[in-house]
């Protein structure tokens, strides 16, 4: 804090000194203004704080960052990303819930619509089906990040977690979406989709029957469909994505290596108390208390700089790159539709969304290992990584040394992944009999 | 003997349990309605019991499929009997082959009887009872599986 905060200037109260009505009328805006927005824009460190701290969307970041945090090439930004593509999601979803129902007879239509008299309606449903793509890619990008710079380790064990879940919370909200264009590739997607949750040991088929509603995909299965899609889940995913990012700070900000931490000797850096109120007694308040590796008491030289602007500048870029990227990829590509739904006939190869087609191709070996034996071992070593891999070396560096053994598995696994994906989009020809696509 | 002092503690901590329990297992109710009012009583999808025709439209010696109902009606001579078309795999709508029925998701593969020949699929397809109905036609009843080679004799 090296620079003292000009008095602070309250033409309100000045306004009620005078007396005056009219000064009173014309200062009005300048008063509900200052109401809502408590600083004017921060022109030194305390008004950096004072910013971050007295704005409600603001305050969900920590006054200072660790200048670890803002390395691009560290986080890549996808945690950002993820968020950007469910807040387009978000956006997108809620006015295509303006033109869209839920109804057999009438959702195809509706798509038709869609494409040709509601205006935006093309672009807003590239917009959704390419985001939710976008955001299952990402969302893994981010696991994959996570789990290569060892950042998964104490403390950030529990937050680990959460992001598992998450990424699940994501894979089934794009599933429920899947079916709700209720066109062939959507009806024999979630056909088989629903037949794979069926082979899972005893209750797998009345989880089948709960998730349709039905024997069948119909008009049952499309209205719980929409429900969880468009309520439950997001609420689900916005919840938890509130616990992602509130343990992120109670776990001392983002992993980073010790050698970020690394300081020179304290002692030399002299700590100036602001007087804050003004004028009068000197008043001081305590702004906030974290425990852990970011407390810091008095004297404690560290990397960190101040959120405003640096965090928020950096998230601002992640921002506007993710919207542009999917705003051009839906203005370029038009989201498929297929034939409307024929319960009859089902497309040969009737091939799932592309995420789900590498457990496709190993559910073509065997339904019970391929849709839920591996994946479910898949699931539960993630989630129990950071209580199997307990050694805290390693951390906050991209590919470790020292994490050789773990980041090989979880390469091979993520490899192995990619490749099926590959064999199932490319290799699989009519009956899933192989075929080169070249 | 005076009252030992655990006493009162001792009878808040179990009041305390009851409380914790009755929470508890309000909570668990509450879970389990959820379900119970999850899971249709009734469905609205196809009666599991329909008429399919007469046995004329069926000629002897045919293999007809009849997709909106998802089985396949076979007639030798004067023996009928009707294999279902669903894929014992995943659910899908398989077709009928030169060699039996082959699926066009993950290619399993059945002879003429339905018994598997390749691909993933786990057992064989089902066969439906069928009978003549009092009004001549041809009832299958989905719900009611006969073992594989069973023919109605017409």
């Amino acid at each position: 804090m090296s620079t003292a905060a000009p008095p602070p200037t309250e033409p309100a109260a000045a306004a009620r000194k005078t007396g005056g009505f009219l000064p009173g009328v014309l200062g009005l805006p300048k008063t509900i203004w200052d109401s809502v927005f408590r600083h004017s824009l921060p022109d030194s460190d305390l008004g950096a704080a004072q910013t971050s701290f007295s704005n409600f969307f603001l305050h969900i970041h920590p006054v200072k960052v660790h200048k670890n945090t803002l390395r691009p090439m560290y986080t890549l930004g996808l945690g950002v990303m993820s968020f950007v593509t469910f807040v387009v999601l978000t956006v997108t979803g809620i006015l295509l819930m303006f033109y869209y129902v839920p109804s057999t007879t009438q959702a195809y239509d509706r798509m038709l619509d869609l494409r040709g008299s509601v205006a935006f309606g093309t672009v807003l449903r590239n917009l959704h089906r390419w985001s939710a793509h976008a955001m299952v890619a990402i969302v893994a990008l981010h696991m994959a990040r996570v789990f290569l710079t060892g950042s998964y380790k104490r403390p950030r064990e529990f937050n680990w977690i959460v992001g598992c879940v998450l990424f699940l919370l994501t894979l089934f909200a794009s599933f429920t979406g899947y079916l709700l264009p209720w066109d062939q590739l959507a009806f024999w997607a979630i056909t088989v989709g629903t037949a794979i949750a069926g082979y899972a040991p005893l209750i797998g088929a009345k989880i089948q029957f709960l998730l349709l509603g039905d024997q069948a995909v119909g008009q049952e299965a499309l209205l719980r469909f929409y429900v969880l899609h468009v309520v439950v889940l997001p609420a689900i995913i916005t919840l938890m994505v509130a616990i992602h990012f509130w343990r992120i700070r109670k776990d001392g900000g983002l992993s980073r290596s010790p050698e970020a931490d690394a300081v020179s000797p304290a002692g030399n850096l002299k700590v100036q108390l602001v007087n804050e109120a003004g004028a009068g007694k000197p008043t001081f308040g305590l702004m906030g208390f974290v425990r852990g590796p970011f407390t810091k008491v008095g004297n404690v030289p560290d990397n960190a700089v101040y959120s405003w602007p640096n965090l928020l500048v950096a998230e601002l870029f992640v921002f506007v790159i993710t919207i542009a990227a999917l705003l051009v990829v839906s203005l370029l590509f038009n989201a498929p539709l297929e034939e409307p739904v024929n319960a009859l006939h089902p497309p040969n190869p009737a091939k799932a969304p592309w995420y789900f087609l590498g457990l496709q191709e190993l559910v073509s070996y065997s339904a019970f290992w391929g849709g839920v034996g591996v994946p479910g071992i898949e699931v539960l070593l993630l989630m129990l990584v950071p209580y199997i891999d307990r050694k805290v070396s390693g951390v906050g560096k991209w590919f470790a040394r020292e994490r050789f053994l773990a980041n090989t598995l979880f390469l091979t696994f993520a490899f192995l992944n990619v490749v099926f994906i590959i064999i199932g989009t490319f290799f699989r020809g009519p009956n899933w009999a192989l075929v080169s696509p070249f | 003997m005076s009252t030992s002092p655990e006493k009162p503690s001792s009878r808040r901590s179990l009041l305390t349990w009851f409380s914790g329990a009755a929470l508890a297992g309000s909570a668990a109710i509450s879970a389990i309605a959820n379900f119970v009012f999850m899971k249709p009583r009734a469905t609205y999808g196809q009666p599991s019991r329909y008429l399919i025709g007469r046995p004329d439209d069926y000629p002897t010696g045919t293999r007809i499929s009849v997709d909106a109902r998802r089985i396949c009606v076979v007639r030798e001579g004067q023996k009928l009997a009707v294999i279902s078309t669903i894929c014992t795999h995943l659910g899908c709508t398989v077709g009928i082959s030169d060699t039996g029925f082959a699926c066009p998701c993950h290619g399993s593969r059945y002879d003429q009887d339905g018994n598997v020949t390749g691909g993933p699929a786990p057992k064989s397809l089902a066969w439906y009872r069928v009978q003549l109905a009092p009004n001549g036609e041809l009832e299958v009843d989905t719900n009611a599986q006969v073992n594989q080679g069973t023919y109605y004799n017409l």
